[in-house]
Parts: structure tokens; C-alpha cells; sequence
């Protein structure tokens, strides 16, 4: 049973480990060369991932895909290693209230990045949420994307910092507030009840009780 | 509409903390109110009852600063989502 428990446990952490470095944003260095513009039709599956057309359109059965190519500084474990160059598309998406990014100007990134194409060495941070999943053809959502000196630029996650501050600072003040609403809520009420179940008992009962105890 | 599901939504989750933080920061400071009391009371410096101390006490606390400035599970967030919308766009 403790390892049934000990297991949900666990796969509920990861769960929520993978939608946050899902949702969460993370920063790349990189270089466009391109963007393209394309009309695709999406499955189920894709559609998880995909966000929406651009804000104020309806969503139909074909939509344009808008995707930014660049040529990016390659990082392991979120962003302290990082070696050799490789290349990665990001796909260019209005969000919406969510993920709550509330990016609307897809068309004017788009236009940032396509200003970006030949400058060989303008090296910019490209700030982005999601994963590239090649055997589905999903795409990273790029949300800004800003120049910086050169490729040895390192970003740091500002906004994950002050996001897990916040919630661990959150997570115990849950906590505090769940045990005080035990302590003077739920705990004195169930005591009165066994108080007020006591009395409607025979002195029998209460000498049984007595052993009982014992 | 998408924006006006997002702001009652919002609102909605918004009126809960705000109504759980409330009512925890009430009760901490009830219970702190009599443990108060008991000590004046072992002290033998306890002027009035237990309950018309606390009640006493709630109604001072409910005119202080401290229950107004809940109020910024409000004004936090909404803050938070404006700033984001004008850096992101």
C-alpha cells in the first residue's frame, strides 16, 4: 500500500516536472536564417500542442504555420552546458490567455525575425516555451526574441527564479493555513462531537469505554 | 472572449484566496488574542472576560491596516498580468 502510494506519489511529481519545463520559459542564443510560412492541417495529437490561430481569427479546418530557422548555441541540463551549434525552428503562435503568455503579435515577431535574416553575426536571445518533438512536428513557441552581443551571451532565467520562489513561498503558506483551519476548525468540532456522543451514553457504556481505554 | 472567460475565471479564483487568507489571517490572530488573555490571566492582570477581550481584539484588528492589505491578492496579479501583456506584445 506505502508503495502504491509512495508510486502515484511520483508520477504526479513528473507530471508536474514536465508541464513546467514545458510551460515555462527558457532562453536560447541563436541566429536566424529564415522564416517560413506554411498551411498545414492538424492532427489530435499535434493540436495539444499547438496553440491557436492568430488572435481574433477562427479557427478552421487548414491554418498557416508560421516558423522562425535559426541557427542556436546548443545547451544541456536547462542551459549550464553548452556546446557546438546546431540548428532549430521554432514555430511563431499567438497564446492567448494560455499558456499565460499573452502574445499577440505573432505577426510583428515574425517580421522582427524575417528584419534578422542575413545578419550572419547578430546574435540575439530568442525566449520561447514548449518542445521540438521531431517524429510529430511540433515546434517550440517562440515568444520575444532580443539581440544580444554575440554567441558567449549567457542568459539567465529571471522570471523561473521568481517563479519557484513563489511557489514554495505559496506551498507553505497553504500549508499553514490547511493546519490552522484543522487546529481551530475541523479538530474542536469533531471534539465536541465525541463530547455531545458521550453524554447520550449509558453508565454502562462509559464503564465499557473505561476498560476499553486500557 | 476568450479575454472576458479568462478575467471572470480569474476573478473567481482570485475571491477564493482571497476568502481563505482572510479568514486564516482572522483565526491566527484570534488564537493569538487568547493565548494573550491566558497570560494576563496567569499573571493575575486580566481586566476583563476571556470572550469580551478577544471580541475586543477582533474589532481593533478588523479596523487596522492588516485585513486591507489582502486585498493585494488582488491587485497583485492584475498588476503582474498587465506588465505582461505590455513587455510580451
Amino acid at each position: 500500500m506505502r508503495n502504491v502510494r509512495r508510486s502515484i506519489r511520483i508520477l504526479l511529481l513528473v507530471i508536474a516536472g514536465l508541464y513546467l519545463h514545458y510551460t515555462l520559459p527558457h532562453h536560447d542564443v541563436a541566429r536566424v536564417t529564415g522564416v517560413s510560412d506554411r498551411l498545414e492541417r492538424l492532427s489530435g495529437i499535434q493540436r495539444l500542442f499547438y496553440n491557436q490561430v492568430d488572435m481574433g481569427a477562427e479557427e478552421g479546418d487548414m491554418r498557416d504555420l508560421r516558423l522562425i530557422n535559426t541557427e542556436r548555441v546548443k545547451t544541456y541540463l536547462f542551459g549550464l552546458l553548452r556546446s557546438g551549434k546546431g540548428v532549430m525552428v521554432y514555430r511563431n503562435e499567438d497564446t492567448g490567455v494560455y499558456p499565460p503568455y499573452f502574445k499577440f503579435d505573432s505577426s510583428d515577431l515574425e517580421a522582427e525575425a524575417a528584419a534578422l535574416i542575413g545578419k550572419e553575426d547578430q546574435w540575439v536571445v530568442i525566449t520561447h516555451y514548449g518542445w521540438r518533438i521531431r517524429w510529430m512536428s511540433i515546434y517550440p513557441n517562440a515568444v520575444s526574441i532580443s539581440p544580444v552581443e554575440g554567441p558567449e551571451y549567457r542568459p539567465f532565467p529571471w522570471f523561473n527564479l521568481f517563479f519557484f520562489a513563489f511557489l514554495i513561498v505559496g506551498f507553505f503558506m497553504a500549508r499553514a493555513m490547511w493546519r490552522q483551519f484543522v487546529e481551530r476548525t475541523v479538530d474542536p468540532a469533531v471534539e465536541s462531537f465525541e463530547d455531545s456522543y458521550d453524554e447520550g451514553k449509558s453508565r454502562f457504556q462509559k464503564w465499557l469505554d473505561g476498560w476499553r481505554r486500557k | 472572449m476568450q479575454f472576458v472567460r479568462f478575467a471572470v475565471f480569474g476573478l473567481v479564483i482570485l475571491t477564493v484566496i482571497y476568502w481563505a487568507v482572510s479568514a486564516y489571517s482572522r483565526s491566527v490572530r484570534r488564537e493569538k488574542l487568547e493565548e494573550w488573555w491566558d497570560e494576563l490571566d496567569a499573571e493575575g492582570r486580566a481586566e476583563t472576560d476571556r470572550e469580551s477581550y478577544v471580541e475586543d481584539g477582533m474589532s481593533a484588528y478588523d479596523k487596522s491596516i492588516r485585513p486591507k492589505l489582502i486585498l493585494l491578492v488582488y491587485v497583485i496579479p492584475i498588476i503582474a498580468v498587465s506588465v505582461l501583456i505590455y513587455v510580451i506584445n
